[in-house]
């Protein structure tokens, strides 16, 4: 069978699984004509503003909207008196106490850009005309925008946690102490993971209204999750969830950023209804984008391990801080990310890391692509080489006598029963030559331009728990009389691929051409529950059940066949859109024929197939990190070449591998891009992608001073794609999407102290701490490692 | 009132003097192919092509190029038959969010216009004002390239045939009633 990806040549892709077929909406987005909420217009649509705090950390005395309210052409202005005042979250499930935020903050503001409230108006420069005549009184307090100031006796109390620590993750088991005293080498390191921007090109935007004869609220929004943004609407409005419709049109990029309702979706529906029903639409510029939604965690990673003298660690024992910013967000998750993931990689008996987020009057953390493993795989990864360089033992060699493996059950109960993480480490050791390369000191090791090769590895989730007891995924597949198949998922396409991903699953467990499917996704009212697109979970869970309703759909036809024909149904199959007796192999009929049948005079038979699918977990124990996650897990390798300018400290990235454990390719072409995008990212965040602020407020916030990855120095990719055929995922596919960052920085920094003897604990690398490193290998004095 | 030329048809339009192209295509001529992502001319999200040149349409006042021929995304294709930038971009995965793509391919229009067959280095530095976050760069290049020998060429000699050796070892495992499949195929 031949891979097609040629849509100009009119190639009907027939089992579609497998195959790169062109993503579903491309013609609609080459030809501009596919709809972002960004584009909606409607007519006497106003143009909304959140009214923001410009104090990191203050009591409002007062908001005098007056003058506003009177200036022409402004049509609504809520306050917190506006609303009633209930706080949501986004780990409510497993976590209560880190419900923390308002939808419009009513006494107190803790950072610059809090909500305090919104204004619509007929247009743009109305709004931002009476934005200027909104009076707030203040009475100032002191701010802490440290995260280690912050967590000190005495700092500033942003909420009411102890501390500002709003989330403790112990993680523990066995006993990491004495294992340390029967190691053979023990060694400690200190790393630091810098704060980043989710950046998506489309910001965050929505329509917001409210129908005023029958009560009900439409928002129109970017989001990777319309039912959870449903969810904290209904909360907030205190609605019913059936009075509010959530729909997420083409969405423009979210990378973690739009999982969450933000206040702007919440005063769009409001502004709404105090403005007769007109709808409002709110857009972030991209300096709001930059400083009001939401960012990447900063952590401070100190991380511990025993090893013997075979290099087979013992224990390991550490404590992470993050920055938290000034709300909770998905910061107990992002925390479990950044310990729990671990256990998925490496054989651990005696454990012990705690984790802290904590609070602090700057723009809020949240859940950017891969959660907290980001900047834990710099720090873990980063680690494993250092132990290994010390035992002298081939990095590769060091992590294959410790990685997970097939069929084993982890010391926290996560069941690994597909693993391909050795076989990942294998090739794509073999596909870049690491033998010849490592630490060999005839391989580009004198003159300036120094070359070396690093790895880093990882796994992940495909699915996680977050704010319900369930995680199911749904999908209908209705089948008309004249053959036209229509999925319906409520999974969030944000650009990943998972229209189409879904599709080809449909269409090939119902038998038929990818070409049949039509998809309507992520609208609450006529779509299926799907807690949303986070945690590589869509292909996996959603997956199942478009699978699920693809074979249902396919049943009903074949017992309508059956009947007719007075057949077994257990030996019909459609295969190739050919209704077939399986026993003698012949064909029945097409597929419109069949459909023809069943909607006829004697059947006159509806054909929706339905599907459901809640993957097999248990329930985590936060207190020590015990659980089964997630229904299977993803593995991954990555080898990174690099060249370091030894007299300008600049790094060049030659050439990248990675091996990735995804179960099964459902798109391989959908499947590299996601690798390579992530690659992409994490060179980014490895390099340039740094949020700094001053004060509680973001220095850079636009695209000249916060770099992200461009089209000129794009290095060599090769992406290897490990199927392993993962029982519980349909057609053996696994999630991913998130995996193949996780290890980059540390395959960098890795592979530049292979190449120069610098070693990068602190993100972002840049051409002066090499320098600097350099500097510091040269001075006779022993260096001492933290 | 100034007179546009945009997509090769002309609009009589009464225009302030800071309106930029931008917001006359998206706001008055309701032409939201062009998206923006920034407003200041650091994304490309909103290129355009002004005679064949790739133009940033935000920081472009609309009355300055009255008469000039302005191209938008909407206006490649030719009917449903799509410009080889676009189908190439559609063939070989370059597409993901979708929403830096119309800027993008504006800029690789512009690019093959002038040079059907660029370097690996021309195509970098003609796309480096443009901005993919998903960062989809190496399909994006695959698809310039392969765009380049279409409009060469004609449509029929641009197969998918370095892809298919890519995809080789990825393909799927085999499947049932293959002699079916062959049937419908051939």
């Amino acid at each position: 069978m031949s891979v097609s990806i040629n849509s100009s040549q009119n190639t009907a892709n027939f089992n579609p699984v497998g195959k790169s077929v062109p993503r579903i909406e491309g013609r609609g987005i080459v030809t501009g004509q596919t709809k972002y909420v960004f584009d909606v217009n409607f007519p006497n649509m106003l143009v909304g503003k959140m009214i923001r705090s410009d104090r990191p950390h203050a009591r409002i005395k007062s908001i005098n909207t007056a003058k506003a309210q009177a200036l022409p052409g402004v049509k609504a202005i809520i306050t917190a008196k506006d609303t009633y005042g209930i706080k949501y979250g986004s780990n409510e499930y497993f976590f209560p106490h880190t419900v923390d935020q308002m939808a419009i903050e009513s006494e107190k503001v803790r950072y610059i850009g809090d909500e305090i409230g919104a204004i619509a108006a007929v247009d743009e420069e109305t709004v931002l005309e009476a934005l200027n005549l909104i009076e707030v009184e203040y009475e100032e307090l002191p701010s802490v925008t440290d995260v280690l100031e912050a967590m000190k006796p005495g700092a500033p109390q942003i909420h009411e946690a102890m501390n500002n620590i709003g989330v403790i993750l112990p993680v523990n088991f066995g006993n990491p102490e004495r294992a340390f005293k029967e190691s053979y080498y023990v060694r400690e390191d200190k790393f630091y993971a810098s704060a980043a921007a989710m950046a998506a090109l489309e910001p965050h935007v929505c329509v917001g209204q409210w129908e005023s004869f029958s009560n009900k609220i439409t928002l129109w929004a970017s989001s990777q999750a319309p039912f959870k943004c449903r969810e904290a609407l209904a909360k907030t409005l205190k609605m019913d969830l059936n009075d509010i419709r959530v729909i997420k049109l083409a969405v423009g990029g979210g990378f973690g950023g739009k999982l969450e309702m933000l206040p702007m979706d919440f005063a769009a529906c409001l502004l709404s209804k105090k403005a007769g029903g007109l709808p409002v639409k709110i857009c972030y510029n991209r300096e709001e984008e930059f400083s009001f939604s939401r960012r990447k965690h900063a952590m401070y990673y100190k991380i511990k391990t025993g090893v013997t003298q075979e290099g087979v660690i013992t224990a390991m024992t550490g404590e992470v801080i993050a920055d938290g910013g000034a709300y909770c967000s998905y910061g107990p998750t992002v925390m479990a990310a950044a310990i729990m993931r671990i256990f998925m990689v490496y054989k651990l008996q005696h454990f012990r890391i705690n984790g802290y987020r904590v609070y602090t009057n700057t723009p809020i953390s949240g859940a950017m692509r891969g959660f907290g493993g980001v900047q834990s795989g710099f720090a873990i990864e980063s680690h494993m080489d250092l132990i290994a360089n010390h035992l002298e033992i081939d990095p590769i060699e060091f992590r294959l006598r410790n990685i997970t493996h097939a069929n084993m059950t982890t010391v926290n109960k996560m069941l690994l029963t597909t693993n391909g993480l050795k076989e990942c480490i294998e090739r794509a050791a073999e596909a870049s030559d690491w033998k010849n390369k490592h630490a060999n000191k005839n391989y580009y090791k004198t003159g300036i331009v120094r070359r070396g090769i690093g790895i880093g590895i990882a796994a992940d989730v495909m699915g996680s728990k977050m704010y319900k007891s369930h995680e199911s995924a749904g999908a209908i597949i209705k089948v008309e009389e004249d053959g036209s198949v229509y999925l319906f998922t409520g999974a969030a396409d944000t650009g990943q691929g998972s229209n189409t991903a879904l599709s080809q699953i449909a269409a090939h467990a119902l038998g038929v051409k990818y070409e049949r499917i039509r998809i309507k996704s992520g609208d609450t009212e006529i779509t299926p529950f799907d807690t949303g697109s986070f945690a590589s979970r869509v292909t996996f869970i959603s997956g199942n059940a478009a699978l699920r309703g693809g074979h249902d759909a396919k049943l009903q036809i074949l017992e309508i066949v059956a009947q007719e024909h007075k057949l077994d149904i257990n030996d019909l199959d459609i295969v190739a859109e050919e209704v077939i007796d399986k026993k003698d192999k012949t064909v029945l009929m097409n597929f419109d024929k069949a459909l023809e049948l069943c909607y006829s005079f004697n059947y006159g038979k509806q054909i929706i197939g339905r599907g459901s699918y809640n993957p097999k977990t248990t329930p985590i124990d936060f207190r020590t990190g015990e659980g089964n996650v997630s229904g299977s897990y993803g593995f991954e390798a990555q080898i990174a070449e690099v060249d370091v300018n030894t007299e300008t400290g600049e790094v060049h990235i030659l050439k990248m591998w990675d091996a990735h454990d995804i179960g099964k390719a459902i798109n391989p072409q959908s499947v590299e891009a996601q690798i390579e995008g992530s690659l992409m990212m994490g060179i980014g965040y490895t390099f340039t992608e740094d949020l700094r602020f001053k004060n509680g407020r973001v220095l850079n916030p636009n695209f000249a001073n916060y770099r992200v990855p461009r089209s000129i120095g794009v290095p060599e990719m090769h992406s290897i794609l490990i199927e392993t055929d993962d029982p519980e995922g349909p057609y053996g596919a696994k999630g991913m999407g998130e995996a193949s960052l996780l290890p980059t920085s540390a395959a960098i920094a890795n592979a530049i102290e292979d190449a120069c003897g610098v070693r990068i604990k602190d993100l972002p690398i840049t051409p002066a701490k090499i320098i600097e490193g350099l500097a510091a290998l040269n001075t006779p004095s022993p260096s001492t490692s933290s | 009132m100034v007179k546009l030329v945009i997509n090769k048809k002309e609009y009589l339009l009464d225009l302030k003097g800071h309106e930029t192209l931008l917001e006359v295509l998206r706001d008055k001529l309701s032409l939201t192919g062009t998206k923006t992502a920034c407003e200041e001319s650091e994304c490309g999200t909103c290129t355009v092509n002004i005679n064949g040149k790739a133009v940033l349409s935000c920081i472009t006042l609309a009355a300055d190029i009255a008469g000039e021929e302005v191209i938008t995304i909407e206006g490649l294709a030719d009917g449903d038959k799509l410009d080889p930038v676009q189908q190439a971009y559609v063939d070989y995965g370059a597409v993901q969010c979708g929403f830096c793509i119309p800027g993008m391919i504006m800029s690789s229009k512009a690019l093959l216009d002038r040079n059907p067959h660029p370097t690996q280095e021309e195509i970098e530095y003609a796309l480096d004002g443009n901005i993919c976050r998903c960062a989809g760069y190496p399909k994006i290049f695959d698809a310039v390239r392969k765009a380049g020998e279409m409009m060469q060429k004609g449509p029929e000699h641009a197969g998918p045939e370095d892809t298919k050796e890519k995809f080789k070892t990825n393909m799927a495992k085999g499947i049932t009633y293959e002699e079916f499949l062959q049937m419908k195929q051939t």
